[in-house]
């Protein structure tokens, strides 16, 4: 069998777009299930580019090349998933939060989680704490992750969970919490699950929270 | 012999020891300023004087509704370019992009960037004002002339960057960085040619320095990678740069440490606004300090916003001596100074600035 998988990485990684979609067409062609390629290809990739962003290798403009490369395979390998009725590794909704209009931080959570394999639901930006609970009724996600870039915003992160608490949905979720302004110990004092200071380290800690359970 | 404020600034952006540490800010959103002054009218001065500050420049609501730069289109940009009814000192070149604003709170925002293609490019002839044409100088300089008693005044530039980053969008901009670098080329060329003509009339004015506003970087570092930001980017920033015949100060938020030695070679005589989730004030002063001025550091994150007087003081007296020892250092909020921080903890960073900045410093 041919080496796709390391391939697919590769090319993930760099960015290359069009070489990922002919290499996951030649990889099932090849015998390959979109499951591994899904599995051993893209979602390895992603997680090189996060490690990459975080070592200060990478930068935003690199991890945004390497997501559209990404979707170039994820989007041959998703309809014969859905075919297949193959489960996600788990659900994720994501919005930034009320008040707030800015959406790279949020859009790169949303790349960064399909490429780490994970069925995601973008709510878009300026999302009120009832509109996230809606939303958890509605999708029930394992995670619901904000995002927030203005001080004033942050404040209705803490509003969405007791949202979330006053609707009997917060212990059906894990909360993470990110942005610009967004530490630890705000994160600590909202009674969010976790905080992730990067795209890739939401997925690391969504990872490592699932594998926990 | 007590220095005026505009002697405090000069002598600090050039890296020497002014009697006392300014304090100035890039901006300071309109609402705010009400809630300082207690009305929307007074002059720059009054506010000046109110809080200690020694420089002013951005924008006053001078009686009118307190609002941001207000909703840029290309329908109405040019217009109130050339004729602003509010007293102003910016020369921004509008976002090539679709506004939006939230009907709540009238902040705009950008919705799309519209450079995504070489066709695009026509539009810079629909956005971007005439910078030769004299309106706006006439207007700013009779401005000049009446308010700016013995501060030092400023005139807000951009040299190109985060035009271009803004007016593709970040996503383009980066797909761009593969698909067709050539027209990032041509998107920052064109914006720094626009800066550099109106630097031109901007040397010939009162102004004591100029404050160029590029935001290119996040906490992690700059948006793009340090080579395509020297390819693609610095160049055509440096075309502006060069005309520059006054004091200039860089501004881009983030963690500019991968760039900084790149940005250096552009000559600015100070460096804004040092965030501190990104980049750390004692590093940027023992590494570029004897090479540049350093302006900034007060967080703008948790301690002006959300934290309390007596941790302002204890920020505010940690920065001077941090960036104070030898000069060539101002203190200012680490962005601007915006309606949602705390007015008491405004307050508190004026009295704190006076009462430790004084040199010779307290050890």
């Amino acid at each position: 069998m041919n080496n796709f998988l390391e391939e697919i990485k590769e090319a993930v990684i760099n960015g290359h777009t069009s070489k990922v979609q002919d290499l996951t067409r030649a990889a099932l062609d090849d015998g390959e299930t979109p499951q591994t390629v899904l599995n051993k290809g893209l979602v390895p990739a992603m997680s090189i580019v996060g490690e990459k962003f975080q070592k200060g290798e990478f930068y935003i403009s690199e991890m945004m090349i390497s997501a559209r490369a990404m979707y170039g395979g994820l989007n041959i390998v998703k309809p014969l998933l859905l075919n297949q009725k193959v489960e996600s590794k788990g659900k994720a909704i994501v919005g930034s939060v009320k008040g707030d209009l800015h959406d790279i931080g949020k859009n790169l959570v949303c790349m960064m989680l399909e490429g780490g394999g994970y069925e995601v639901v973008d709510l878009g930006v300026n999302i009120s704490p009832e509109q996230f609970v809606d939303a958890v009724k509605e999708h029930k996600p394992d995670f619901v992750m904000m995002s927030a870039l203005l001080t004033t915003t942050m404040a209705f992160m803490g509003k969405t969970i007791k949202a979330l608490s006053e609707n009997g949905l917060r212990e059906q979720v894990k909360i993470a919490v990110g942005g610009a302004p967004v530490t630890q110990k705000f994160a600590d004092s909202i009674g969010a699950d976790f905080f992730a200071s990067d795209a890739g380290e939401a997925v690391t800690k969504a990872n490592a929270i699932l594998y926990s359970l | 012999m007590d220095m005026t404020p505009r002697e405090r600034v000069i002598t600090a952006l050039r890296r020497g020891e002014p009697d006392q540490i300014p304090w100035m800010e890039n901006d300071i959103e309109e609402a705010l300023q009400e809630q300082i002054m207690g009305s929307n009218n007074f002059t720059p001065a009054q506010l000046c004087e109110k809080l200690g500050l020694s420089a002013f420049g951005a924008h006053f609501p001078m009686g009118q509704v307190a609002d941001g730069q207000g909703l840029v289109t290309k329908e109405t940009y040019q217009e109130s370019y050339y004729h602003p009814n509010k007293l102003t000192f910016d020369f921004f070149p509008p976002w090539i992009a679709q506004m939006g604003s939230d009907p709540e709170t009238g902040r705009t925002y950008i919705e799309k960037g519209l450079l995504i293609s070489d066709e695009a490019l026509k539009l810079f002839d629909e956005f971007l004002p005439d910078p030769n044409h004299p309106a706006r100088y006439e207007k700013v300089a009779e401005w000049l002339k009446e308010y700016r008693g013995e501060y030092a005044v400023f005139a807000r530039i951009r040299l190109g960057a985060a035009s271009t980053i803004e007016s593709m969008g970040l996503e383009e901009f980066s797909y761009a960085q593969v698909d067709n670098p050539e027209l990032i080329n041509k998107v920052c060329r064109r914006f720094a040619e626009w800066s550099a003509e109106v630097i031109d009339h901007l040397n010939e004015m009162d102004f004591d320095f100029f404050w160029a506003n590029d935001d290119l970087a996040g906490n992690h570092g700059p948006f793009m990678s340090p080579k395509v930001f020297r390819e693609l980017l610095l160049p055509n920033m440096r075309i502006a740069a060069e005309r520059i015949k006054k004091p200039w100060i860089f501004h881009s938020d983030g963690n500019l440490f991968p760039i900084m030695e790149d940005l250096l070679s552009l000559g600015m005589t100070a460096v804004h606004p040092i965030q501190p989730g990104a980049m750390d004030l004692g590093k940027m002063k023992k590494e570029f300090g004897s090479r540049v001025g350093i302006v900034g550091n007060i967080d703008l994150d948790y301690t002006l916003t959300l934290g309390t007087e007596e941790e302002v003081e204890t920020e505010v007296h940690e920065r001077i001596q941090t960036a104070g020892p030898g000069g060539g250092y101002i203190v200012s909020s680490a962005n601007s100074l915006t309606d949602y921080c705390k007015l008491e903890n405004v307050l508190a960073m004026s009295r704190a600035i006076k009462k430790y900045g004084k040199y010779p410093l307290e050890g």
